[in-house]
């Protein structure tokens, strides 16, 4: 893509900037920053990731990905960020879910070991990982609120913890993978994935694309099912003061 | 006779009314067996004090104690298996009535009394009911007293029954009080019971105590409290109390 063909991307924010405007949404500032920080984030990435490709460091890509999940982790845990202790689980996790996902696939040599396959798809598992997260700490605080009675009740028979709000994290869990699965019935048929239109757009064969984009629906849907499952593992003391009692919603 | 449970000067705010207590200074003991009502007008933070008193809730100063070990020593889910909390509006737990039943059996690993559950099912009126029936669907009455028995299987050494009988027709609320005053004679399990009812608590308390102005106003014998009240505020409180409706038997 030319320069100039990239300065007339910003058409696009022109448009939705003047749509904010005529519409009196107030997002001009939220779209403005917006529009600043992507172009930068992304042009800063783009040099970072020149420079690690070229330099083939291993530990340079093992610092880009720690990078990834401690940001990742301090964005999921706004969520919750009340329940102290809540964003070291969610690194915690996301690493165990990046090292088990990232493993297999170099184990079993379904990609190549080198930088231009671990970043990308790191990121890819941890960016998703990041929304199940999020997710899970939002369906737990509606069932802080809903289920309120329920884990009370258990409480009052004798539960422990982790036994009176079993049910919620189950429901939580549940709730956080489905927008996965959901999106692996619907690929192809209702969205083109971002990853295969993009090798498309480069000029890669629709079905090497797609070969592609099947084994990162498939590794979204084992990494949904591990962040959730391992999260809603380690959270589930956190949502009880030491002294035993259910925090508020 | 030693106690069972005690309360040292305890206070409450309400984070609504941070400049005056919900109530302060309670101060009191529970000993095996004791059967006691707790009286008083809506607002004096009756069923707060039982969610502090099962740990639910928290106290902004002052101590409670089991057997005379501070609250702070126990873990919570041993203390609330020795003092359970059967709060006033009943809530059913996914599943049948026999899952909820079946609940203390679950959570702790032992053996379902089934057989005692059965007995229980009937002191209260329900031994018609089908246990196989989801228990969300049964009537508030209905609920309230499958969430007693569910409580009574814990064999807890004090029950906090809030208003247990609220939603019960008079022939069912005859049959929970005379199911807890046996229960409690059987198991010499204690309980503190909130009631708005003066003849209930004359009917199924020794000792009662008396809360206004955010504060135990009284601890006394039931026959004592009812022809002899020591505070003004009992005085006027159960005449207004037995104006309404809610007289004593004594």
């Amino acid at each position: 893509m030319s320069n100039w063909a990239l300065a007339c991307t910003l058409v696009f924010v022109v448009v939705t900037i003047l749509l904010s405007v005529q519409r009196k949404l107030g997002l001009e500032k939220e779209i403005a920053i917006g529009t600043v920080r992507a172009a930068v984030q992304l042009l800063l990435i783009g040099y970072v990731l020149h420079y690690v490709f070229d330099t083939r460091k291993p530990a340079l890509i093992v610092l880009i990905v720690l990078l990834m999940i401690t940001v990742a982790s301090f964005n999921a845990g706004k969520r919750a960020d009340r329940i102290p202790g809540i964003r070291l689980r969610i690194g915690l996790t996301l690493l165990v879910t990046e090292s088990i996902t990232m493993g297999l696939l170099l184990l079993l040599h379904i990609i190549e070991a080198t930088p231009q396959y671990i970043i990308p798809v790191s990121g890819i598992i941890v960016g998703s990982s990041m929304i199940v997260s999020g997710l899970f700490l939002s369906q737990m605080n509606r069932e802080l609120e809903a289920a309120r009675g329920e884990i009370e009740t258990l409480l009052t028979l004798g539960a422990t913890p982790r036994q009176a709000i079993g049910h919620s994290v189950k429901r939580a869990i549940r709730s956080s993978m489905i927008p996965t699965f959901d999106g692996m019935k619907t690929v192809g048929l209702v969205q083109l994935p971002g990853m295969m239109t993009g090798m498309i757009v480069a000029g890669a064969e629709p079905i090497e694309a797609v070969r592609y984009q099947i084994l990162i629906m498939f590794v979204l849907s084992s990494s949904a099912a591990v962040t959730a499952i391992m999260l809603g593992g380690i959270s589930a003391k956190l949502w009880f003061t030491k002294e035993g009692l259910l925090r508020k919603g | 006779m030693t106690a069972l449970f005690t309360l040292e000067r305890l206070t409450k705010y309400l984070p609504e009314q941070p400049e005056q207590p919900l109530f302060s200074g309670i101060t009191a003991q529970i000993t095996a067996g004791e059967r006691i009502t707790l009286l008083g007008a809506s607002g004096q933070g009756k069923s707060t004090l039982m969610r502090i008193m099962s740990l639910l809730e928290t106290s902004d100063s002052g101590s409670i104690a089991l057997d005379g070990k501070p609250s702070s020593a126990w873990q919570a889910k041993d203390w609330r298996k020795q003092v359970c909390y059967v709060a006033q509006q009943a809530v059913m737990l996914p599943g049948s009535v026999e899952a909820n039943l079946r609940t203390v059996s679950n959570l702790h690993s032992i053996p379902f009394e089934k057989e005692l559950a059965a007995q229980l099912m009937e002191a209260v009126g329900l031994s018609r009911i089908d246990w196989t029936r989801p228990a969300g669907d049964l009537s508030g009455g209905e609920k309230q007293r499958v969430a007693l028995v569910r409580a009574l299987l814990l064999h807890p050494r004090l029950l906090l029954l809030d208003e247990v009988t609220a939603s019960l027709d008079p022939g069912s609320k005859q049959e929970v009080e005379r199911l807890l005053l046996s229960w409690s004679e059987r198991e010499h399990t204690a309980y503190l019971w909130v009631t708005h009812d003066l003849a209930q608590a004359a009917e199924v308390s020794d000792t009662v105590w008396f809360m206004a102005e955010g504060r135990l106003l009284e601890t006394s014998g039931t026959a004592d409290f009812f022809s002899e009240p020591s505070t003004d505020q009992a005085r006027s409180f159960i005449h207004r109390e037995s104006a309404q409706g809610g007289v004593a038997d004594e």
